[in-house]
C-alpha cells in the first residue's frame, strides 16, 4: 500500500475518529448497524426454522454453529450493504454523466483496517470450526466402546443396514435412543453418499473402502436417510425412512426382524 | 446521450419485442414437449386383474388382484412371450415398465424368469422382503432367500420421496435359469426349448401412490459394477408403480 | 451492417485469389469434419459394437476426428503447413486471414482478426447460455410440484449434468472470450493479440466442442453430473463419449486462448503502459486465463483417464481393480476450485472497470483490487479438498483445508472494499452496466457469506450435497460473475456493435433477472436448509413450497433473458448509433472509432498514466 497520505499526519486513532465524525460515515454507519441488526435476528431463529427437527448431538452442533455464523457475517452485511444504501441512495440519474467525485484513490488506514477487520472474523470462524471438530472427535474416541453398530451399505439404488450384533439387517434404520451409534459405510457399485437427515452425519460410502462416522441419537422422532451423491438413473428413489425409538421399542423390532437383543 | 435515434418506430420496436419474446417461448416449449414426449413409457401401462373374492389378512379383508409380468434375456425371448420388445437387444422386463395396481388390495403378481445370471454384489437383496409371509413362491415352493448365486433378478418396489411417507418396500429374488435345471439349452431354438421358473408372490398396497421399481441384480452386462446399459437406461430393468 | 466496412472502402481489398484460403470457410470446415467423422466411423465400426469398450473408443475417435477434419477443412492448418515447407504465408495472404473487407462472410472463416474472435465468442457464449438455460427451465418444470414426473429419471440427470457443464464452459469464456477478445488488445493499446492465429484456432477448436457437446443427448445423455465422478461415469451409456471428448477438446481451447492472453497482456501494451497503469479488467482477465492454464490440464487429464477406463479397460478408478474413485475426486477439484475463480474473476474485474466510469471517481486502491485477485488465484489452489470433507478420504486433513478456504474470505473482502470505495461520496450514474454492480454486491455478499458455512466442516457435514450448495454456487457464478459479464456487455456494446443497447428493454432485463434470481435461489437456500439434496428428480412434500418458490424465480429469469435476446439483436440491428465514447470513459478503446480499423489504432498510442484519472483533487 502507498504511504503517501500518512506523512506528518496525526495517529491513526485520531483519523479514525475523524472520519466517524463526517455526516455521511455516520447515516452509512446508521444503515449498516440497521443492517446488522436485522441479520443478527433474522440469524437466530430462520436457519432452525427451517432445519429439520435435530434428533442428534451432531446436528443440534450445526444447528447452533450456523446461527454463530450468521451472527458473525451479520457486521459484514452491515457494512457491505449500508455503504451501498447510502451511496445507491445518492444515485445520478438523467443521460449526462454526473460531475466528478473526489479523487480519492485510496486510503491506507480504511484499507488496513479493512483487512484487519475481516482477519479476525475469518480467525473466529476458523477457530470455532476448529474447536467443534474437536469436540467431535473427542466424543467419537469416548463413544468407541459402548457404540451401537450400523453396517450401511449403498447399492445403486438402495440402501441396506446390517446389525452385526443382533445378527439381521434391514432395509430402515431404527436406532435406540441415546445410544452412541457407529455407521461403518461401504458401497457394492459407485459413489453414495449416507445421509440420514436428522442426524446430521453424512458421509461418502466408497467402493471397497469403509468410512466410519458416529453420532449419539438423543431424541425420539422419524429419520429420513437420503444418498447425497448423484449416483445414476434412480438416484433420487435411494432413500428410506428410520426411526429414533425407545430402547423397548427398538429391542422388539430386532426380534421381530429375526434378530437377537443382548 | 447524443446519437442518431433508431430507424424504427416506438409501436414497432413493441411489435417485435413481443414476437420475439413469444418465439423464444416457444421454442423453450417445444423443446419441453419433446423432452417429455422422450420421456414416456415405451409401452402401456399393464393393470392388475381385479378378482371377485376376497381375503382376510390380520383381522382385515383385502380385495384381491392379479398380475403376470416376464423377465427375458433378450428381444427375441420378449417377442416369443407376445410382448414387443424394447429398443435395444438387452434384457427387460415385460410387457410393460408401468403397472398399475389398485390401492388397499391383495395383489398376487407372477413373475415368469427366463434368464440366467452370475451374481449379486449384496446378500441383502437374496432375501425376501415385504411379502406376505416374507416368502416367494418359485415353482411351488415358498422360498425366503436365496443365495447369491442363485438369482438371476430381483423384483424390488420402493417409495418416491414425494409418496408422503406411506412406504412400501419390497423386494423379491428371481430364481435364475440353469442350463442344466429346467432345460434352458441355448440351441439353435433357444425360445422354444427352455420354461423358465414361475415366481409368484403376493403383499398388500396402501393407499394411492406413485412408486418405482427396479432390478437390484448387476445384469449390465460390460460395465462398470455391471449397472450400466440396460441398468442404467429408463424402461428396460426399471420402471414405475402406479396404486390407484 | 451497413457502417461495418466504412474503412475497407478506402484500402483495396486483399484478393490472394489462388491461393487455398480463399476457398476455405466455416462450410468446408464441416464438410470436412463430417467426412473425417463418417470416414472414422465406418471403418472402425464392427460387430461388436454392442460391447461398451468398442462402442467408446469408436464414439471418442469419431469425435475427436470430427474437431480435426474441422479444423482442417476451415484451413487451421495451411499456415504452419506453409511454414515448414518453406513457402510461409505471403503478406497478401496474411491481410486476407485478417479478414479486412470481407463484410459479414469473416465471421464464417478462419479469421485472425481478434475483433472478428471476439464476436463469434460473443455470439458463442449466447447461443450456449441459451442452450444451458433451456434446460434450466426443464429442470425447473420437473421439480415444479412433487411427484410431477415431466420428465423421465434418465432424461432429468442428463439435463442436471448438460445444464451443468454447458453453463460452466458458456461462464469460462463469458467474459474472457467476447471482451478479452474484442476488447482487451485495444484497451491495452495492441493491434492485435500476439498470436493472431491461435485467436482463430482457440475459437473454431471451441466451437467444434459445440455439437460434440449436443451428441451427448442422442446418445442418451449422461447420469452423471456436470461433475462426471467415476466411478459412475466409467459405467454411463455412450452420451459419456461426449461429454469426456468435450472438455478434452474445450481443455485444447482454453490452454491456447489463455497462453494466447497472456503473452498479449505481457508483451504488447502500448508505450509507457507500466504493470501499473494496467486498466484494471485486463489483470483480472489475465489473472483469470494464468490460472486456467495449470488448471484446465487435469480435467482434461482426468476425462482422458475416464476415456481409458471406458474404452481400454484400464482401472484407474475401479477400486475392484486396484484404482480409486478419489483419484478422479482430487483431479477434478483441482480444477475445480480455481475454475469458480477462472470464471470469477473475469466478471467482478468488468464492474470494476465499470465502476470508475460511472461513479466519475478514480478505482478506489488499485493495488487492493490485485492484491485481492492474486490472492484469491493464489489460494484458490490450496482449497480443492473442501468439496472431499465428507468423502472419507483423510478426514485428518479437513481441518487444514477448512484454514485456507476460509481465508479466501479476507482476499474477497478486498474486492468489496475496492467497489464500496470507488462508490463512497460519488454520485454513481444508473446507467445499466452501474445497476450490475449493485447486483453484484448483494449477490456476492451472500454467495460469500453461504459459502462460509459450507468452508466448515461440521456444517458442511450437514449441507453438502444438497440444494443449499447448489443455490450458493449460483449466487457466485451467476448473481456475481454473469451479472458482471451482462454489466460488460451494456458497457462495450457501443463498441463492439457500433449502436447503443436498448435500454429500457435492458432495464425490464435486469430487473426481471435479478429478482426471478432472488426468487428462485432463496427457495433453493430453504430447500437446502430444509434437507433436500441436489440433483434429485422428485422429492417430498415439505419441500414443495421452497420447490415452488423457487420455479417461479426460474421463470422469471426465463422471461428476463429472453428479452436480453431480444434488446441484444434488435439493437444490433436498429440500435441507437453509438458516438465514440458513450460514457465519457478513459480507458483506450473508446478512443478507436467505430468500426475499429483493422490495426486498432492509426497511430501507436503512448499512455501516460492509469485511466482512472477522474475527479477533483484529493482533500
Amino acid at each position: 500500500m502507498s504511504n503517501e497520505h500518512y506523512e506528518m499526519d496525526p495517529t491513526p486513532g485520531e483519523k479514525l475518529k475523524a472520519i466517524f465524525k463526517q455526516r455521511d460515515v455516520q447515516i452509512a454507519t446508521a444503515w449498516g448497524v440497521l443492517v446488522t441488526f436485522i441479520f443478527f435476528i433474522i440469524g437466530g431463529w430462520i436457519y432452525p426454522s427451517w432445519m429439520p427437527t435435530a434428533l442428534s448431538t451432531d446436528m443440534k452442533a450445526i444447528e447452533r454453529l450456523i446461527v454463530i455464523f450468521t451472527w458473525i457475517s451479520a457486521p459484514i452485511c452491515g457494512i457491505v450493504l449500508g455503504f451501498s444504501i447510502y451511496t445507491f441512495m445518492h444515485r445520478h440519474k438523467g443521460d449526462t454523466p454526473p460531475a466528478d467525485g473526489p479523487a480519492i484513490r485510496s486510503n491506507p488506514l480504511v484499507v488496513g483496517l479493512w483487512v484487519i477487520i475481516s482477519s479476525a472474523l475469518c480467525l473466529v470462524a476458523v477457530v470455532y470450526g476448529l474447536i467443534e471438530m474437536n469436540s467431535a472427535t473427542a466424543a467419537t474416541a469416548e463413544n468407541k466402546t459402548s457404540a451401537l453398530v450400523v453396517e450401511v451399505t449403498g447399492s445403486q439404488w438402495v440402501w441396506s443396514f446390517n446389525y452385526p450384533e443382533q445378527g439381521f439387517s434391514s432395509h430402515e434404520l431404527m436406532l435406540p435412543v441415546n445410544r452412541p451409534v457407529e455407521f461403518r459405510i461401504t458401497s457394492v457399485d459407485v459413489n453414495h453418499s449416507f445421509w440420514p437427515v436428522q442426524l446430521g452425519v453424512k458421509v461418502d460410502a466408497n467402493r471397497l473402502q469403509t468410512t466410519v462416522v458416529d453420532t449419539t441419537p438423543n431424541k425420539i422422532g422419524e429419520l429420513e436417510v437420503k444418498c447425497a451423491e448423484l449416483c445414476g438413473l434412480y438416484h433420487t428413489y435411494m432413500e428410506t425412512t428410520g426411526e429414533v425409538m425407545s430402547k423397548a421399542d427398538f429391542d422388539n423390532w430386532v426380534t421381530t426382524q429375526g434378530g437377537h437383543t443382548a | 446521450m447524443s446519437g442518431t435515434p433508431s430507424s424504427i418506430s416506438g409501436t414497432k420496436r413493441v411489435a417485435s419485442a413481443v414476437v420475439g419474446v413469444l418465439l423464444s417461448v416457444a421454442v423453450v416449449g417445444v423443446v419441453g414437449l419433446t423432452l417429455h414426449a422422450v420421456s414416456k413409457d415405451p409401452h402401456k401401462k399393464l393393470y392388475a386383474t381385479k378378482e371377485s373374492e376376497t381375503i382376510v389378512v390380520d383381522g382385515k379383508t383385502y380385495p384381491k388382484a392379479n398380475i403376470t409380468m416376464g423377465v427375458y434375456a433378450d428381444k427375441e425371448q420378449a417377442s416369443e412371450d407376445g410382448y414387443e420388445g424394447q429398443k435395444n437387444d438387452w434384457v427387460q422386463y415385460g410387457p410393460s415398465n408401468h403397472i398399475v395396481l389398485p390401492a388397499n388390495t391383495y395383489v398376487t403378481m407372477t413373475i415368469h424368469g427366463y434368464d440366467g445370471g452370475e451374481s449379486l454384489n449384496s446378500p441383502f437383496f437374496g432375501k425376501v422382503i415385504g411379502t406376505i409371509g416374507n416368502v416367494v413362491n418359485i415353482d411351488g415352493q415358498d422360498v425366503s432367500e436365496l443365495g447369491m448365486e442363485e438369482v438371476q433378478h430381483t423384483f424390488t418396489i420402493h417409495s418416491l420421496p414425494s409418496s408422503d411417507r406411506d412406504p412400501l418396500f419390497i423386494n423379491v429374488p428371481l430364481k435364475k435359469v440353469l442350463e442344466d435345471d429346467n432345460g434352458w439349452v441355448p440351441t439353435e431354438d433357444p425360445v422354444t426349448n427352455f420354461k423358465g421358473h414361475t415366481m409368484t408372490f403376493s403383499f398388500l398396497t396402501k393407499g394411492a401412490g406413485e412408486y418405482v421399481w427396479n432390478c437390484q441384480f448387476p445384469c449390465g452386462d460390460g460395465t462398470y459394477a455391471k449397472f450400466g446399459a440396460a441398468m442404467s437406461a429408463y424402461g428396460y430393468m426399471s420402471g414405475k408403480v402406479t396404486v390407484a | 451492417m451497413t457502417t461495418l466496412d466504412q474503412h475497407a472502402s478506402v484500402r483495396p481489398i486483399p484478393n490472394p485469389a489462388k491461393s487455398l484460403i480463399t476457398k476455405l470457410n466455416m462450410g468446408t470446415g464441416i464438410i470436412v469434419g463430417v467426412i473425417f467423422a463418417a470416414a472414422t466411423y465406418f471403418g472402425l465400426k464392427d460387430e461388436d459394437m454392442l460391447s461398451m469398450q468398442q462402442n467408446s473408443k469408436v464414439l471418442l475417435a469419431t469425435m475427436f476426428m470430427w474437431s480435426i477434419g474441422f479444423m482442417v477443412g476451415i484451413g487451421a492448418f495451411i499456415g504452419p503447413v506453409r511454414w515448414l515447407i518453406g513457402k510461409d504465408l505471403t503478406d497478401e495472404e496474411q491481410l486476407y486471414l485478417a479478414g479486412d473487407g470481407q463484410g459479414i462472410k469473416r465471421y464464417f472463416k478462419y479469421c485472425t482478426d481478434h475483433k472478428v474472435v471476439g464476436i463469434q465468442y460473443l455470439v458463442g457464449v449466447m447461443t450456449l447460455l441459451g442452450v444451458g438455460g433451456t434446460m434450466a427451465m426443464m429442470i425447473r418444470t420437473n421439480l415444479i410440484q412433487p411427484g410431477s414426473q415431466f420428465v423421465n429419471p434418465a432424461v432429468y440427470n442428463s439435463l442436471v449434468g448438460l445444464h451443468g457443464i454447458t453453463m460452466i464452459i458458456a461462464m469460462i469464456i463469458v467474459a474472457t472470450g467476447p471482451f478479452g477478445n474484442y476488447i482487451m488488445p485495444i484497451m491495452i493499446g495492441a493491434a492485435d493479440m500476439a498470436f493472431p492465429r491461435l485467436n482463430a484456432l482457440s475459437w473454431w477448436v471451441l466451437f467444434t466442442a459445440i455439437p460434440v457437446l449436443c451428441s451427448a443427448w442422442f446418445l442418451g445423455g449422461i447420469p452423471t453430473g456436470w461433475t462426471a465422478y467415476a466411478p459412475l461415469s466409467v459405467q454411463a451409456g455412450p452420451g459419456m463419449n461426449a461429454f469426456i471428448a468435450t472438455i478434452i477438446i474445450f481443455a485444447v481451447s482454453t490452454a491456447v486462448a489463455g497462453a494466447n492472453i497472456t503473452a498479449t497482456v505481457v508483451a504488447m501494451r502500448a508505450k509507457g503502459m507500466k504493470w501499473n497503469r494496467v486498466p484494471i479488467f485486463v489483470i483480472g482477465a489475465t489473472i483469470s486465463v494464468a490460472l486456467a492454464i495449470p488448471a484446465f490440464p487435469t480435467f482434461m487429464l482426468s476425462m482422458i483417464m475416464t476415456g481409458l477406463d471406458r474404452s481400454f479397460a484400464t482401472t484407474f478408478f475401479d477400486a475392484n481393480l486396484g484404482g480409486s474413485g478419489w483419484l478422479y475426486a482430487h483431479l477434478f477439484w483441482i480444477m475445480g476450485h480455481p475454475e469458480v475463480y477462472v470464471i470469477l474473476i473475469p466478471g467482478v474485474a468488468v464492474l470494476m472497470e465499470i465502476a470508475p466510469v460511472f461513479v466519475r471517481k478514480p478505482l478506489f486502491s488499485y493495488n487492493a483490487a490485485i492484491a485481492g485477485f492474486a490472492g484469491i488465484a493464489g489460494l484458490s489452489i490450496l482449497v480443492w479438498a473442501h468439496h472431499m470433507y465428507i468423502s472419507g478420504w483423510m478426514p485428518m486433513l479437513n481441518g487444514p483445508f477448512m484454514v485456507t478456504t476460509e481465508m479466501i474470505s479476507v482476499p474477497t473482502g478486498l474486492i468489496f472494499l475496492v467497489i464500496l470505495g470507488t462508490l463512497w461520496r460519488g454520485r454513481p450514474w444508473m446507467k445499466l452496466p452501474m445497476l450490475g454492480v449493485y447486483a453484484f454486491l448483494w449477490n456476492m455478499l451472500i454467495g460469500g457469506i453461504t459459502g462460509l458455512y459450507l468452508s466448515d466442516v461440521p456444517a458442511d457435514n450437514y449441507l453438502h450435497g444438497s440444494m443449499y450448495v447448489t443455490a450458493h454456487f449460483h449466487y457466485t457464478l451467476m448473481g456475481a460473475a454473469l451479472t458482471g459479464a451482462l454489466a460488460g456487455l451494456a458497457y462495450w456494446f457501443p463498441k463492439m456493435t457500433g449502436r447503443m443497447l436498448n435500454e429500457r428493454a435492458g432495464y425490464i432485463s435486469f430487473w426481471l433477472t435479478q429478482i426471478g434470481f432472488q426468487i428462485l435461489f432463496l427457495g433453493m437456500f430453504i430447500a437446502g436448509a430444509e434437507g433436500q439434496p441436489r440433483r434429485v428428480a422428485d422429492y417430498s412434500v415439505n419441500f414443495a413450497t421452497s420447490d415452488l418458490i423457487s420455479t417461479i424465480g426460474a421463470y422469471t429469469i426465463g422471461l428476463g433473458m429472453i428479452i436480453l435476446l431480444w434488446a441484444v439483436i434488435h439493437s444490433w440491428r436498429h440500435g441507437k448509433i453509438a458516438p465514440m465514447n458513450p460514457w465519457g470513459a478513459k480507458t483506450l478503446e473508446w478512443t478507436v472509432p467505430y468500426p475499429v480499423p483493422l490495426v486498432n489504432f492509426d497511430t501507436p498510442p503512448v499512455v501516460t498514466s492509469d485511466p482512472y484519472g477522474y475527479g477533483k483533487a484529493s482533500n
